[in-house]
């Protein structure tokens, strides 16, 4: 499949003694299951920009701009044609090592229940994580045919603000962060994952989040555990990270929260 | 480990005098009464002139002291520091090499000598760190090794400071004040230069700039302020090796490259010597709400664009409870047997050793896996009993804070007090330097102990300093 991507991130003026300095991390990687067209990010200041490779092989750049009262946005379009693997992403080149993904992190934290039943289980690893992608949906709860009410899911930030008549649910970075601590306490490493996903029901685009881990034979396999599924041939991965903090995809100084006005889209 | 009477470094069992103190033993057999004290006081004026201060946290009095200098050198021996020198220079190549195996392809973990867990749930390891290549591959630049001695031979490593190690002002001011105190005594006997270590410093720095600098990189020493303890340590070497002193917003990153704001425009920068710790560094990648950075200049690390000296993450390797690993990373890396010893250490996680310590903690050491400086540590003989149970708890409650070690019999060197000389507990803290070779100045601060019995020389906690020679052959 062909994706058309359309991501819009605005910022209302920090404030700040001298510059402002954005660290973007909004460059797709290509890989197995993507290749990337066409990638544009435009932004005042992208021209001259520092571009290097992260800790956890995401491409990174480093943008300065002198300190202004105006809005600053940073739009990014592309192109990248995607190929459902059932999720197996293998092993890419310029990656660090996969145990530096047993790390544990606050955000990474999973009741001990939620692994007790998988320790010395005789199952194949594949088979513990989706059943472990099962679960993490039994107990957070899984969206409708009318999915997630929420937005900047993949920061994890504003998971309860939207109220409606309905239940609301965790945002996409809960699961995938569940998800993540119960491989991690299993001894499997497993990351977080951000990035665009394709949906054709009239909800408005939002950034996704999930999960990967690691099997020996397979390499690293993706789970999205709010949706149920492996991803597939709608999915686009951003960014990676030992969870959403570090997969952030836009770290300013002065902090500040972006808006974010995204369309994915089948590209003609 | 001699837990009976300590090494007395001037003194044989029998009285007689140990060769390398001969010269110091005529020379203070030849004082006048009150010479030493006259000598002192001349001492205090010395350094007050100098202005070398330091502050004590915690401490409500002025924040502002005099560190206590003793007028009696610490000496060593041509063969005694040879052996020990050819300890230090294996110990950090091999925590080099450890490094970078920990931030690359982690083969010491793959091959079980340690435990992963321990490094990658470590707070002191660095995830931003994986897969960047130093300049020359060197993590830890500047180094300070806390030893201490026991015997006419028995070395051992307490600590390896990897972080950013202070002090060396006070080794280079002790020197200058013993030479302006003593000039006789020098006359005496040959004794190693300590005075090029700046000098050694700035090689060192320049050795490391990234690929591009030019033939004279540019240095920068970059400092937390005027409110840091070591504030005054860092305008002494940053004016010694003709570096700029910066703070934070002196400094600024623009289009990956990084820059310091002077009197006539941007000027590029390819070396920072940062004494600001790792989680300050850069709000854009450690804490987000450090003033004290900048924002960028990790960013500006991993492009190759600027080198941070010491690397970000070196603490994985002078973490407390990395060090009872030390001989086993010798032995990976390098292929030898330690040279130097480590202190045996308990670990508390483990329920027998930790019900050992609990029985004996009387007689041990305590320390916080991440403490410094003297605070949060116990030293088993010289604390009370309510003490002893208020560690108990700590320890209980948190068993992977804590490590625990013998109480050493800490040397003892001859010390001025009050206008005689009296034996004291001392350590040594030798300062290298690893770049495009490791420069080991030969001595290092001493720190002693002023108070009688008293094992804890922390200047913070009321130790004092030694000039530290190192006999030449």
């Amino acid at each position: 499949m062909r994706l058309a991507i359309d991501h819009r991130l605005t910022l209302t003026a920090p404030t700040g003694p001298f510059q402002s300095v954005f660290h973007l991390l909004l460059t797709p990687p290509g890989g197995p299951t993507q290749s990337v067209e066409r990638w544009d990010i435009d932004m005042a200041g992208f021209e001259t920009a520092g571009r290097f490779v992260d800790g956890f092989g995401n491409v990174a750049h480093l943008v300065n701009q002198p300190r202004s009262e105006d809005e600053v946005t940073i739009h990014v379009r592309g192109t990248v044609s995607t190929r459902d693997t059932h999720g197996v992403i293998g092993r890419p080149a310029g990656e660090p090592v996969p145990a530096l993904y047993r790390r544990l992190t606050t955000a990474t934290k999973a009741p001990p229940a939620l692994v007790a039943k998988f320790r010395g289980t005789k199952e194949s690893r594949v088979d513990v994580l989706h059943s472990l992608m099962a679960r993490v949906g039994d107990m957070l709860g899984l969206p409708d045919e009318t999915p997630a009410q929420t937005q900047m899911q993949a920061d994890g930030g504003q998971s309860q603000s939207q109220t409606t008549e309905q239940k609301t649910l965790p945002a996409a970075a809960d699961y995938a962060h569940l998800f993540i601590g119960a491989a991690r306490a299993l001894d499997i490493p497993a990351r977080f994952v951000t990035g665009y996903r394709l949906n054709e029901t009239n909800e408005p685009a939002v950034l996704h989040a999930w999960a990967e881990a690691f099997d020996d034979r397979l390499g690293w396999i993706g789970f999205d555990p709010q949706r149920q599924m492996c991803p597939t041939d709608a999915y686009v991965r951003l960014t990676v990270g030992l969870d959403a903090e570090t997969a952030t995809v836009l770290r300013t100084v002065p902090a500040a929260e972006p808006a974010q006005q995204l369309t994915v889209s089948r590209a003609e | 480990m001699g837990e009976t009477t300590p090494f007395d470094e001037m003194y044989n069992p029998d009285g007689t005098v140990r060769e390398p103190y001969r010269a110091l033993s005529e020379w203070l057999a030849e004082q006048p009464d009150r010479g030493l004290a006259l000598m002192q006081t001349d001492a205090e004026a010395i350094f007050r002139k100098l202005g070398i201060t330091f502050a004590v946290y915690g401490s409500e009095e002025g924040t502002e002291k005099v560190i206590p200098f003793d007028v009696i050198p610490r000496i060593i021996a041509a063969n005694e520091w040879r052996k020990l020198s050819k300890g230090i220079e294996q110990r950090v190549k091999a925590l080099n090499a450890f490094l970078y195996d920990v931030y690359h392809r982690q083969e010491i973990l793959k091959a079980g000598r340690i435990p992963e867990k321990l490094i990658l749930n470590n707070a002191a390891f660095c995830p931003q760190m994986m897969g960047l290549e130093p300049a020359r591959g060197v993590y830890a630049h500047i180094i300070g090794v806390d030893i201490v001695r026991v015997g006419v031979d028995e070395f051992y490593v307490l600590e390896d400071n990897l972080r950013t190690p202070s002090g060396v002002s006070y080794m280079l001011e002790d020197r200058e004040a013993m030479m302006l105190l003593a000039p006789d005594l020098f006359q005496r006997s040959k004794v190693a230069p300590v005075e090029n270590y700046p000098e050694n410093l700035r090689r060192t720095l320049q050795s490391v700039a990234p690929e591009g600098a030019g033939s004279n990189p540019v240095i920068a020493v970059l400092t937390p302020g005027i409110y840091n303890s070591a504030y005054f340590e860092h305008s002494f070497l940053a004016d010694q090796m003709g570096a700029a002193l910066c703070e934070g917003h002196d400094i600024f990153v623009d289009g990956g490259k990084v820059y310091m704001r002077t009197t006539t425009g941007p000027e590029r920068v390819d070396v920072i010597y940062r004494r600001i710790d790792d989680d300050y560094l850069d709000p854009l990648t450690f804490k987000p709400d450090s003033m004290l950075g900048v924002p960028g200049v990790f960013d500006a690390y991993r492009a190759g664009n600027v080198t941070l000296v010491n690397a970000p993450g070196t603490g994985i390797a002078d973490d407390k409870a990395v060090y009872t690993y030390v001989p086993e990373i010798i032995e990976f890396y390098l292929g030898e047997k330690a040279l130097l010893n480590n202190v045996p250490t308990y670990n508390c996680t483990d329920a027998d050793q930790r019900a050992w310590v609990l029985d004996n903690i009387g007689d041990l050491v305590v320390k916080e896996v991440h403490g410094s400086g003297g605070y949060g540590m116990m030293v088993g003989p010289t604390s009370t009993k309510a003490q002893h149970a208020e560690f108990k708890k700590k320890i209980l409650a948190r068993p992977d804070n804590y490590i625990v070690q013998p109480t050493l019999a800490l040397s003892t060197c001859p010390t001025h007090i009050s206008g005689d000389v009296a034996p004291r507990h001392v350590d040594l803290r030798p300062y290298v330097l690893v770049g495009d070779e490791v420069r080991i100045t030969p001595g290092g601060l001493t720190r002693v102990a002023l108070k009688k019995g008293s094992l804890v020389v922390n200047s913070s906690q009321g130790g004092g300093t030694k000039d530290t020679w190192v006999l030449e052959d």
